[in-house]
C-alpha cells in the first residue's frame, strides 16, 4: 500500500466525489421540484382565493346600493365630477361595508388548518377589509414598485392584484408550515442520498479491488523478482483482458531474463571453473620451487611450465571472449562468396603435423561446394572440427573430409575412427564446457569451447551443424550452409 | 611415507609429485583414474592425493572402488567448492579435500594431518624416551637439541614412531619409505637404519631377528 497517493486511493477519492456530487445534484433538484410543486399550488390556491374576492367585489359592486345615491355605472354626474374622464373607465368603488359572500368566506375561514387570509384596499389606501386570520402588520403593497404580484413577507406568501378601479386584493398564507414539511421530506431525501453514496463507494472499491487484483499480483511478483526470484510468474487468471495480456507479455519477458540470467550465471560459473585449473598448476609450481633454492635449469623448467599455463589461460580467454561476442551478437562477419573445399584445404594444411603425430590417415573427398561466409571464421569451424576429430581418434585411425552441395546447401562433413560418443552425449556436445568424460586437458590446446564455437559460427551464417556417432566406430559431424 | 598422485593434467602432476617428494615422502604418481586405482588397490600407500575429474575414472568412483578393499586415507583435489560436491567426496569416503586452486602448504599440512590421524596420533608431536618428533617440522630432537637427519632418515624415523610398538617388517619400511623408481634390492635400508643409531642411539631401533624393526 502506497497510502493516499496510490492510484486505489485516487480512483476512489475521484469516485466518492463525483457520486457525492451526482447524488447532491439529484437531491436539490428533487427537492426543488418538490418545493415548487408545493408553491404552485399555493399559488394556485391564492390565485383561486383572489379570483372568488375579484368577483365578490364584482358583485358587490352591480348589487350593492349606489354610494352616495348614484348609480354604480352612471358616474358622469356624480360627485366626483372633478374627474370626468374617469367615468366609465374607473367603476364606483365598492360598498364601504364589503364583505365576503358566504359562500367565498368558507375559503377562508373554518378549520384551523385553513390559514388562508385576505386583505382589501381601496385606490387611496384606506383599508376595505380583511380577515380575522390575516397578521397584523399587513400593509398594502406598494403600486409603483409591484411588478411582481407575488411576494413574500418572512414565512407569508402572499398574492395581490390592482383591479382598473384603483382597489388592491391580496390574499396570503403563512406557508410555514408547508415549509417545515417540506424540511422533514429533506431528511430521508438526505438519508437515502448518504445510502446511496455508502453503497456507491462501497461498491466502487469492490469494483476498484477486483479491477486492481491483477496489477497487485504483478507488482508483487516483480517485486519477487526484483529481490532475485526469477522464477516467480504472474498468476494469469483472465487472458483476455487488457491486464492478463500485460501478464502475458510480462511473463514471457521473465522468462527469457530468467534463460538469459541462468545462461549467464552457468556460464561464469564454468569459466572460473574451467580457470581454475590453470591458476591451481601455476600456484603449485611456483610454491614448489620456490619452497627452497633452486639451479638455474629448475628455474628455467619453471617459467617454461607457467608459459605454457598462461598460454592455455590466454586460449581460454580468448575462447570466452569470442563466445560472448557471439552470444551478444556482436561478432561482426566478413560474407564474402567462397569455396568450402578451398577453406577446408586449408584447414587441413594446418591439422597435417598433428595428425601425423598421432599416425592418422587423413582422407579428402573435396567437390566444390560454394556458399557465402566469412572464410577465416569457417576455417576456424573446420580447424576445430578438425582438432577434435584428432584428439577422439584412436591412434592409427582415420579422418575423413567430405565437402559437397544439395539442393539447398553447402555440406561440410568430418568423420572420425574414433571412441564415439553415446546418444546423450552427442545431445551436449556442443555445451560450452562439456566433455564427453570427465578428461580434463589431456590435449594441450583443449578449453572445452571448440564445439561450442563451432556452432555459434555456423548459427552466425544462418546454418546449421549436427552430429551423429556410433560408440566404438567413431563420429560424423556434418555442417550445412545456405547454399548462394 | 609412502603417497600416490593421481592427476590428469601433467603440469600439475609433476609439481605435486616434485613438492611432496621434497617434503621426504616416497611419491608415485598416476595420470587417469584406471591406473590410479590399479596403484592405489595394489599398494598400501600412506595417503592417496585424488583429482575429482579424471579420464576414464572419475575421483568418486575410484573413491567408491578403492573402499571396497582399503581405508587408505583420500585427499581430494576439487575444483567446485559447492558444499553438495564436498558431501558428496566426503560420504564417498574421502577423508579430507582441498579446493582448487589450494596453497602447497595447505595441502602439505592436510596430508601429514591425514597420515597422522591414520596413526591414531592427534599430536604432530611424538615423544619417545628422550626423543621428540615434531612431524609439522619434520624435526627430531634429542634433549631438546634438533638433531640434522636427512629426508630418508627422517622418514625412518617417523614411520617407526608412528606405528610405535608393532614390528615393522623390512618389506614394510620398503614399500612406505621408497617409490616405485627406487632400487629396492639394494641395502639402503640399513644403512639409513645405522645412520639413525649412531645419531639417536643405539637402542633407538630395535632389531627383531627374521621380523624386522621396532621401536619401544
Amino acid at each position: 500500500m502506497k497510502g493516499f497517493a496510490s492510484i486505489r486511493w485516487r480512483l476512489q477519492i475521484w469516485h466518492g466525489l463525483i457520486l457525492v456530487l451526482v447524488l447532491a445534484g439529484f437531491g436539490i433538484t428533487a427537492w426543488e421540484l418538490v418545493r415548487a410543486n408545493e408553491l404552485r399550488r399555493i399559488d394556485a390556491d391564492l390565485s383561486e382565493r383572489r379570483s372568488a374576492i375579484l368577483a365578490s367585489l364584482r358583485r358587490a359592486r352591480e348589487d350593492g346600493p349606489p354610494p352616495r345615491g348614484l348609480p354604480p355605472l352612471r358616474g358622469s354626474t356624480d360627485g366626483e365630477g372633478s374627474r370626468p374622464r374617469d367615468r366609465g373607465e374607473f367603476p364606483p368603488p365598492p360598498p364601504r361595508d364589503f364583505r365576503l359572500g358566504g359562500r367565498d368566506v368558507g375559503l377562508f375561514e373554518g378549520s384551523d388548518r385553513n390559514a388562508y387570509y385576505y386583505a382589501l384596499w381601496v385606490r387611496d389606501g384606506t383599508e376595505l377589509a380583511r380577515s380575522a386570520a390575516a397578521p397584523p402588520g399587513l400593509t398594502r403593497p406598494d403600486p409603483a414598485a409591484a411588478t411582481n404580484t407575488i411576494r413574500m413577507i418572512g414565512t407569508r406568501r402572499e398574492l395581490f392584484e390592482y383591479t382598473r378601479p384603483g382597489e388592491c386584493v391580496l390574499v396570503g398564507l403563512d406557508i410555514a408550515p408547508q415549509m417545515a414539511g417540506l424540511r422533514r421530506f429533506a431528511w430521508p431525501l438526505l438519508l437515502a442520498g448518504g445510502a446511496i453514496l455508502a453503497l456507491g463507494v462501497a461498491g466502487g472499491g469492490w469494483l476498484l479491488n477486483r479491477a486492481l487484483r491483477p496489477i497487485a499480483q504483478i507488482s508483487s511478483t516483480a517485486t519477487k523478482i526484483a529481490v532475485g526470484d526469477l522464477s516467480q510468474r504472474i498468476p494469469i487468471a483472465e487472458t483476455e483482458d487488457e491486464l492478463g495480456e500485460l501478464a502475458g507479455v510480462l511473463n514471457s519477458t521473465f522468462a527469457r531474463l530468467e534463460t538469459s540470467f541462468a545462461q549467464q550465471a552457468r556460464f561464469t560459473a564454468d569459466a572460473s571453473h574451467e580457470l581454475r585449473t590453470p591458476v591451481t598448476v601455476l600456484l603449485s609450481q611456483i610454491q614448489t620451487t620456490l619452497a627452497r633454492e633452486r639451479t638455474a635449469t629448475e628455474y628455467r623448467d619453471l617459467l617454461e611450465a607457467c608459459q605454457r599455463t598462461a598460454q592455455r589461460m590466454r586460449r581460454l580467454m580468448e575462447s570466452l571472449l569470442e563466445l560472448a561476442r557471439f552470444d551478444a551478437g556482436q561478432e561482426p562477419l566478413k560474407r564474402a562468396p567462397l569455396n568450402l573445399a578451398q577453406v577446408a584445404e586449408e584447414s587441413l594444411e594446418l591439422i597435417q603435423p598433428l595428425a601425423a603425430d598421432r599416425g592418422l590417415k587423413l582422407g579428402t573427398d573435396l567437390s566444390t561446394a560454394r556458399c557465402e561466409g566469412d572464410a577465416s571464421r569457417l576455417g576456424q569451424v573446420i580447424t576445430n572440427l578438425l582438432t577434435n576429430a584428432v584428439q577422439y581418434n584412436r591412434s592409427g585411425g582415420e579422418i575423413r573430409v567430405t565437402t559437397g552441395t544439395d539442393q539447398e546447401s553447402a555440406m561440410l562433413r568430418v568423420q572420425d575412427t574414433g571412441v564415439g560418443m553415446a546418444p546423450a552425449d552427442c545431445e551436449r556436445v556442443f555445451e560450452r564446457f562439456f566433455r564427453v568424460d570427465a578428461a580434463r586437458t589431456t590435449g594441450a590446446g583443449r578449453t572445452g569451447l571448440g564445439l561450442a564455437i563451432v556452432k555459434a559460427i555456423v548459427e552466425a551464417h544462418g546454418g546449421t551443424v549436427s552430429v551423429s556417432s556410433v560408440p566404438g566406430e567413431g563420429t560424423v559431424f556434418t555442417v550445412r550452409l545456405p547454399r548462394r | 611415507m609412502r603417497l600416490l598422485v593421481v592427476e590428469d593434467e601433467p603440469d600439475l602432476l609433476a609439481s605435486l609429485t616434485k613438492a611432496l617428494r621434497e617434503e621426504g615422502y616416497a611419491v608415485d604418481a598416476a595420470d587417469d583414474g584406471e591406473a590410479g586405482l590399479s596403484k592405489a588397490e595394489n599398494w598400501d600407500y600412506d595417503a592417496i592425493v585424488l583429482d575429482v575429474m579424471l579420464p576414464r575414472l572419475d575421483g568418486w568412483e575410484l573413491l567408491r572402488r578403492l573402499r571396497r578393499t582399503r581405508k587408505t586415507p583420500v585427499l581430494l583435489l576439487t575444483a567446485r567448492d559447492a558444499s553438495r560436491d564436498r558431501v558428496r567426496g566426503l560420504d564417498a569416503g574421502a577423508d579430507d579435500y582441498v579446493v582448487k586452486p589450494f596453497d602447497l602448504g595447505e595441502l602439505l599440512a592436510r596430508v601429514r594431518a591425514l597420515i597422522r590421524r591414520a596413526a591414531g596420533q592427534t599430536s604432530n608431536l611424538i615423544e619417545i624416551g628422550p626423543v621428540t618428533i615434531d612431524t609439522a617440522a619434520r624435526r627430531v630432537l634429542r634433549d631438546g637439541q634438533a638433531l640434522v637427519l636427512t629426508a630418508r632418515e627422517y622418514a625412518l624415523v617417523e614411520f617407526l614412531a608412528l606405528h610405535r610398538g608393532a614390528v615393522v617388517t623390512r618389506t614394510t619400511l620398503y614399500e612406505h619409505l621408497f617409490n616405485e623408481d627406487d632400487d629396492t634390492f639394494s641395502n639402503l635400508l640399513d644403512v639409513h637404519v645405522s645412520n639413525v643409531r649412531k645419531k639417536l642411539g643405539a637402542d633407538f631401533i630395535t632389531t627383531r631377528r627374521g621380523h624386522g624393526y621396532c621401536l619401544e
